[in-house]
């Protein structure tokens, strides 16, 4: 059992209105205080890199091509069943992450690769499925349109530039080398 | 031609007067937000117009497109009657109020007031006390509990205070020897200290608390009371009829305002300035008026609610014992010659 004492209060509370008067004083003060609304359109948000926006595939800064391989882990690991793959073959080179081109093949390539915007609920696990470094969290926040067509993007509207995304990889790598520090499995 | 000079004269003042408290009830609907949002560190509204001054035509509009709906089970007829009920007899109580000495249209037309009537007082209490009718009609017209609580709430409510106003007011009447708001404002006139504040700073305290709850204002908003009674009495209510009542509220709020600087704050005379011309009076009196306006929104966005065991309690047993005693000591002052 709690007991909570009730603080006795002094004459001058008591008859209230000198409180009153001290309460309209506070916030007479308040109104020359600066505004905190942010005036949105005009002002945006502050995004940085720990911000978590819609998922974006990388490209290549090289030759625009994507890094998606088409396996599937991300559209596995979407809670929120956002995202649909079609795969297909393909012998493209690849370019590796450090950046320097390599004689290697990939084998697979998605044809189409849509994430429903209406259903992601931007929890980032996608970029942290993928295995090859393809799927990341931009700081696009803005999502508005007229349709649920037009929400569902394909890759023309998810592609972007790996030098674009960069802060956030960077920022990625470093959250996984501090887990993988701390990690007990290791 | 006497005859139409003086009706030309009344036109032309009822549109000014009207037409000036209706645009400044609008404005108050902008300053009410504007200053909550001040007190709230917000912008309040600032997308319509320069610094959202255009904001109340903008409701205005939004208000006229609305759906008007009518519950199926109200009284169908007084539903429809209770918001101009209400809002009318608001907007009667301007008609006394004087806003300069002289009226500038036409020489020997009296003071700047729709009528100079010499119960002037007695009409602006009584149109003041009718607009409460609007309100227990709506509540009572729409069959929802909330807007009959409320409904029921406001009459109580406005008969405790009303007692308590009228008591303080009589102390001034007393004072003065006139029912004529006119007189009472002009007996003012002259330093700073002949304003009625200063003798009787009582009633001053007492009728100002008392417009709050007259007006329905925060803290004794017992009538509309949002968290307990949804809307109170225009919990049904939308659309222009909706408008209507607030119209009404706002109109009200205006000329208490003119009512309290009437009688204490020296109504259109300016201090230490005997026969100013007209336009520097009627600057005054809207100046003080809008500064009333102002103290209105202030204290709504600085004290929280009353229970309304409370505002009863403080209605019977404080203010009108205080009222009674102050109408009572200012008698036997004037009587005897002191005052
Ligand atoms: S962020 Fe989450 S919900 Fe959105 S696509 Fe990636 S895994 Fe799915
Ligand atoms: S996990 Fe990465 S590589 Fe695999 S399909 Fe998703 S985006 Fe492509």
């Amino acid at each position: 059992m709690v007991i909570v004492k009730r603080k006795e209060l002094s004459l001058s509370e008591r008859l209230y209105l000198p409180e009153i008067f001290r309460g309209m004083s506070m916030t007479f003060r308040a109104m020359f205080k600066p505004a905190v609304t942010r005036q949105y359109p005009e002002e945006p948000l502050p995004t940085d890199e720990v911000t978590r926006g819609q998922p974006r595939l990388a490209t290549n800064d090289e030759d625009g091509s994507i890094r998606c391989v088409s396996c599937g882990l991300c559209e596995a690991a979407c809670p929120a069943y956002a995202i649909t793959i079609d795969g297909q073959d393909t012998d493209r080179n690849a370019i590796t992450i450090a950046g320097d081109v390599t004689e290697k093949f990939i084998e697979r390539e998605p044809k189409e690769f849509e994430i429903d915007m209406l259903r992601c609920i931007l929890c980032g696990f996608c970029e942290e499925a993928c295995p090859k470094d393809a799927i990341f969290m931009s700081d696009e926040l803005e999502l508005a349109d007229f349709t649920r067509k037009d929400l569902i993007y394909g890759l023309d509207k998810l592609k972007r530039p790996v030098s674009t995304l960069r802060p956030r990889i960077d920022y990625i790598y470093k959250v996984n080398e501090r887990w993988q520090a701390s990690s007990s499995t290791r | 031609m006497d005859m139409l000079i003086t009706i030309a004269v009344i036109v032309v003042k009822i549109t000014c007067i009207y037409g000036g408290m209706i645009v400044i009830a609008a404005l108050t609907t902008l300053a009410e937000r504007k200053v909550s949002a001040w007190i709230q560190f917000r912008h309040g509204p600032n997308r319509v117009g320069p610094w959202g001054i255009l904001q109340p035509l903008a409701d205005g509009v939004k208000f006229i497109f609305k759906e008007e709906l009518v519950p199926d089970s109200a009284n169908k007829w007084m539903f429809r009657m209770a918001p101009a009920l209400s809002a009318m007899p608001a907007m009667m109580g301007v008609a006394v109020i004087p806003f300069a000495a002289e009226s500038p249209l036409y020489k020997d037309s009296g003071p700047l007031a729709i009528a100079d009537l010499d119960i002037g007082v007695l009409y602006v209490l009584a149109f003041s006390g009718l607009s409460i009718y609007g309100i227990i009609l709506g509540g009572w017209a729409s069959n929802s509990k909330f807007s009959l609580l409320g409904a029921i709430r406001a009459s109580a409510q406005m008969v405790s205070y009303e007692l308590a106003m009228i008591l303080s007011i009589m102390a001034i009447v007393v004072m003065s020897g006139s029912f004529n708001m006119t007189e009472i404002a002009s007996l003012q006139a002259g330093p700073l200290w002949n304003w009625n504040i200063f003798s009787q700073p009582v009633a001053f305290m007492l009728f100002l608390i008392a417009t709050f709850a007259e007006t329905n204002r925060h803290p004794f908003d017992f009538a509309e009371c949002e968290p307990e009674l949804v809307g109170g009495f225009h919990t049904e209510y939308s659309s222009m009829r909706f408008a209507l009542f607030f119209l009404g509220e706002y109109c009200a709020i205006f000329v208490m305002c003119c009512m309290t600087v009437v009688f204490f704050l020296g109504g259109f005379e300016v201090p230490f300035w005997e026969d100013a011309p007209w336009f520097i009076q009627v600057g005054a009196m809207v100046s003080k008026v809008v500064a009333f306006l102002f103290l209105f929104i202030w204290v709504r966005w600085t004290i929280p609610r009353f229970r309304f065991d409370q505002l009863m309690g403080l209605g019977w047993k404080v203010f009108l014992p205080v009222a009674l005693v102050n109408l009572l000591i200012t008698g036997g002052l004037v009587s005897a010659g002191i005052l």
